[in-house]
């Protein structure tokens, strides 16, 4: 048994932080001062511990610890750089939410933790089993935050529809990964990509089977049309300060999970579920543009557009393992804008409410000009203009289904793009190109919301001026 | 190395606008960005003069390589082509921010859009490598939008919506172009490229050519716009402030018409000689269709805008002509256009400031209360009409030559598109200008003041020097477009046909 301290650092780093906060909270009473630190004592040193493992086993064959469960490679250590960080960007955001919640806040952050936890557990997990209960940890410890602050106006419905949803996702996730077990003989990731690559299976049904199962649970987490039906009531119910996390985290981690599962076991099978992928695809960035074209409520739009990106990031999976750095370079920008962006939505509508209706952001920009201004930049970035971080990912991915020759996957997806326009402008044109109401004062933004708006918003112009590093980093995020 | 002179023209107005919204100092707004501004131009002048006249290749190259596994770096260089336009560019936005001083609110973000739309377009022009060209093109929308959308007048947020949503249609088509395109010559050039110069030594299929070209093209056509893509326009022009439309009218729709001449013509020579007849059949629709409806428009401004679109009919005519004249004729009406129509939205501004009206009913006699303005404005028409003398003849002359030679017939018909300007111009300034006063808001109306005269008289010395000596002018384009045509002929069939070879010009000539 390979058994390795590094290979389970940034989960250790987590659960020990977890741990400590509990334990001095209900001893000492401190308050949200030393969950703050506590937080950022395990974010900060399960981050340290990824880039650890990236400066470690980048670009090097994927190693396995602990009986084949755990694969650290590039793929696994670039995730764990991704979600520690834009997590903690997203508990820092909804810090507002954790003080609001008096006594109970303490169970917030360290549900977080857990699920940032479990995210970077899927994207590391080399046996489809220990990836089901990454994905469970993940998954539970959202249905919780979606509901967190129990107000009445739909946190509970949200919470209440995303844990009957989930649940039966899994459910589906989990009958996949048994007909896979079927068809192969074996629950691990790697044992099954070799029996598949030296076995030619003649009556492949089952394994289809498996396959697809695999691709709806998946899809599922991704919100990706058709299985998207959940995320716009979540999103707008649940309360402001908790939806940019759980947006950007079901992100990172489904797409992480679905990523290593796609190349990994069914590699062989890329002919197969690639068209697939590619009706998903197009589906989702349809379905997700025009239904957020009619919406009036922020997050609820933003939730229909966040369908439409998990099509534009699937649009870089057909092309198989070539795609998946472009998969990358997309899903890290995009979770930075969308923490971004729910923080903004939290400040303006309140991160303990649900609703965000969008005549909140009429003449932001005489109120506040740097939130409209940042606002602004995230709705650019995510319609893909470019000198932001949203285009460079848009070529990304359409240059990888380009080289996989899927041009009719990216003309629709540019038209698609650009339909996205009518929504993404209509928040400028509140914000800047009406006059304020009367009388509503200027937002005030709370110190952790500014810090995780300022960072995002950094990094989304940063990335769109010089996004080379990045694209030359996620080429060695690609699992071995 | 040498100076690098050309990112310098794109970092400068940058510069200028990044110190705008860092000084937060509204009177300061409008010297700052004019300096900036002024800097800028001193650099195309210099560049002007240090261009070799008489060289057909690209010229202050600038090439460094930004990421390999796409093919992608920053490539600047200018030609004949490009040369005048970047010179114009650079000239009309002192202008036009000097004519700013009616915008009040958010002063600093508009110079500060203004002066970032400038780094735009001048990077449209220079930029050789097709990625690095696709963000300048797309990203120069975001402050034209804004400076449509919030300095402009009531319908504005329409104006700017439409214009955002057709321009970014095309270019999600141009982008899917433009990336197929890097991929499909990686066999033959050994890798993706993106690169413009590298691209033309790759030979594309026939049916590759026609489906880019139609990418492109549809991208241009909407900019240009052609005919029938050209509805965002008036909406947009009448809309926009004053300095928005001059220089929406003045360089931003000359970035269509450049990229077909640039890229169309040179990347896919197979398609464009075929699509020639398409193309012509749309210029001169454009010609007469937007003369034609220019004459019954109430509203002067809306009047200039159509008859934008019947400028740059001509343009598109003359570059689909496939001739030297009508190449070059095609480049110098688009310097043309910017500057008398240009002028002519900075006018009908100035009348708009007095008197808060571009009706032209509520207007009537003006010239004996304005005589200078008058004056002013009958020049720009005449220079806008194509009098003789003055730059507009110029264009028009060669492009009728130019296309008079390969689609006679079109020319034909282009040619009283001529005639037609000369009705919605003069009509429209003897229903201003001439005749008694109608109006009684109109009597105590001001003459120019000093810094509207500060602001026409340079372009009108130009308007004139155009005119009068165009020969340097059209020194500068000539090579640069016989190179297209050289390589058109030698990737086709096609002949250029030579001033004087074609058999009527010698039939009349020998009877």
């Amino acid at each position: 048994m390979n058994l390795d301290f590094l290979a389970v650092a940034p989960t250790v780093a987590i659960v020990a932080a977890v741990v400590l906060l509990l334990m001095v909270d209900v001893t000492f009473k401190v308050g949200h001062r030393w969950w703050g630190f506590a937080a950022a004592l395990g974010f900060i040193g399960a981050t340290t511990a990824s880039v650890w493992q990236w400066v470690e086993h980048r670009g090097a064959d994927g190693e396995l610890f602990y009986s084949g469960m755990l694969s650290v490679d590039g793929f696994s250590s670039f995730a764990g750089m991704v979600i520690f960080p834009v997590a903690g960007l997203g508990v820092m955001a909804g810090w507002q939410l954790v003080r609001g919640v008096g006594k109970r806040g303490a169970e917030f952050v360290a549900l977080a933790m857990v699920a940032a936890s479990g995210a970077h557990l899927m994207a590391a997990s080399a046996d489809l089993v220990l990836l089901f209960i990454a994905l469970e940890v993940f998954s539970i410890s959202l249905y919780v935050l979606a509901g967190f602050s129990r107000k009445g106006d739909g946190a509970d419905e949200a919470a209440l529809k995303y844990f009957l949803l989930g649940a039966l996702a899994s459910a589906v996730f989990l009958y996949g990964v048994a007909l896979v077990f079927a068809a192969t003989g074996t629950t691990s990731m790697y044992g099954a990509q070799s029996f598949l690559d030296a076995t030619l299976i003649l009556r492949p049904g089952v394994l289809l089977a498996g396959i697809a199962l695999l691709l709806v649970g998946l899809s599922f987490k991704v919100s990706a049309a058709p299985f998207h039906v959940w995320a716009p009531d979540v999103y707008q119910g649940a309360p402001g300060g908790v939806t940019g996390f759980l947006a950007a985290g079901a992100k990172i981690a489904g797409f992480a999970a679905l990523a290593r599962v796609l190349v990994v076991p069914l590699g062989g099978y890329i002919d197969d579920w690639a068209p697939a992928i590619a009706v998903i695809s197009a589906m989702s960035v349809v379905i997700g543009t025009l239904f957020a074209i009619a919406q009036t409520d922020l997050k609820r739009m933003l939730a229909y557009s966040s369908v439409a990106h998990a099509g534009f990031i699937m649009t870089a999976l057909v092309a198989g393992p070539a795609g998946v750095a472009d998969m990358w370079f997309y899903v890290a920008t995009y979770s930075l804008q969308v923490v971004g962006a729910f923080a903004i939505a939290s400040v303006v509508s309140g991160a303990l409410t649900g609703k965000s209706p969008l005549s909140d952001f009429t003449g932001l920009a005489i109120r506040s000009p740097m939130l409209a201004a940042a606002m602004a930049l995230f709705m650019l970035a995510m319609a893909g203009i470019p000198l932001t971080a949203g285009f460079v990912g848009k070529a990304a991915v359409f240059r990888a289904a380009i080289d996989a020759d899927y041009l009719w996957l990216v003309i629709l997806g540019l038209v698609a793009a650009v339909g996205g326009l009518f929504f993404y402008l209509r928040v400028i044109v509140l914000m800047y190109m009406q006059p304020s109401a009367e009388g509503v004062p200027a937002p005030r933004v709370p110190l952790g919301a500014g810090v995780a708006v300022s960072v995002t918003a950094l990094v989304t112009v940063v990335v769109g001026f010089v996004p080379w590093p990045l694209l030359d980093w996620v080429r060695a995020a690609i699992p071995l | 190395m040498d100076f690098p002179i050309l990112s310098a023209l794109i970092a400068l107005p940058v510069a200028g606008g990044l110190g705008v919204l860092l000084v937060r100092r509204d009177e300061l707004a409008l010297p700052l960005s004019i300096t900036s501004s002024l800097v800028t131009l001193g650099g195309a002048v210099w560049l002007l003069f240090e261009f070799e006249s008489g060289e057909a290749g690209f010229q202050f190259v600038e090439k460094s390589t930004w990421h390999e596994p796409w093919g992608v770096g920053w490539h600047l260089g200018v030609d004949g082509i490009s040369l005048l336009l970047v010179v114009l560019t650079a000239f009309l936005f002192p202008i036009a921010l000097l004519a700013s001083t009616s915008v009040t609110h958010r002063v600093r973000q508009y110079m500060a859009s203004m002066l970032f739309l400038q780094a735009g377009i001048t990077g449209v022009f220079l930029a050789l490598d097709l990625l690095v060209f696709f963000i300048f093109w797309e990203a120069m929308l975001v402050p034209m939008y804004f400076i449509i959308g919030i300095w402009g007048d009531e319908r504005r947020i329409h104006a700017a919506v439409k214009f955002f949503l057709y321009t970014a249609f095309g270019s999600a088509l141009m982008f899917a172009g433009i990336l197929s395109l890097g991929f499909l010559v990686s066999d033959q050039l050994g890798g993706p490229t993106f690169d413009f110069v590298e691209l033309l030594g790759a030979d594309l299929t026939r049916t590759a050519q026609f489906w880019l070209f139609g990418a492109f093209g549809l991208s241009f056509a909407i900019k240009v716009p052609i005919f029938p893509f050209h509805t965002w326009l008036p909406d947009a022009h009448v809309e926009a402030p004053t300095a928005g439309s001059v220089i929406l009218a003045g360089v931003l729709l000359k970035l269509g018409a450049y990229g077909l001449l640039r890229f169309n013509l040179t990347l896919f020579p197979e398609a464009s000689v075929d699509l020639v007849p398409v193309l012509a059949v749309l210029a001169v629709i454009g010609i007469l269709y937007g003369a034609i409806v220019a004459i019954v428009q109430t509203d002067i401004k809306r009047l200039v805008a159509y008859s934008s679109v019947s400028h740059l009919g001509f343009v598109v005519l003359g570059v689909f002509a496939l001739t030297t004249q009508g190449l070059q004729g095609g480049v110098i009406q688009m310097v043309n256009h910017g500057l008398t129509t240009g002028l002519l939205f900075l006018l009908v501004g100035m009348i708009y400031e007095r008197r808060h009206t571009r009706e032209i009913s509520e207007f009537g006699g003006l010239a004996s209360v304005m005589p200078l303005f008058a004056g002013a404005f009958l020049f720009t028409a005449f220079a806008s009409i194509g009098l003789p003398g003055l730059n507009g003849f110029v264009g028009e002359f060669f492009v009728l030559i130019g296309s008079y030679l390969s689609l006679p017939g079109y020319a034909v018909a282009a040619a009283f598109g001529v005639v037609l300007a000369a009705v919605y111009l003069l009509w429209a300034y003897q229903r201003m200008f001439t005749g008694e006063i109608t109006v009684e808001a109109n009597r105590g109306l001001g003459d120019l003041n000093l810094r509207e005269k500060v602001i026409i008289v340079p372009m009108a010395v130009l308007i004139v020097f155009l005119g009068v000596y165009p020969k340097p002018a059209l020194d500068i384009i000539e090579p640069s477009v016989d190179a297209v045509l050289e390589r058109i002929e030698e990737k086709t069939d096609y002949v250029v046909p030579e001033f004087g070879s074609t058999t009527d010009i010698a039939v009349e000539v020998g009877e």
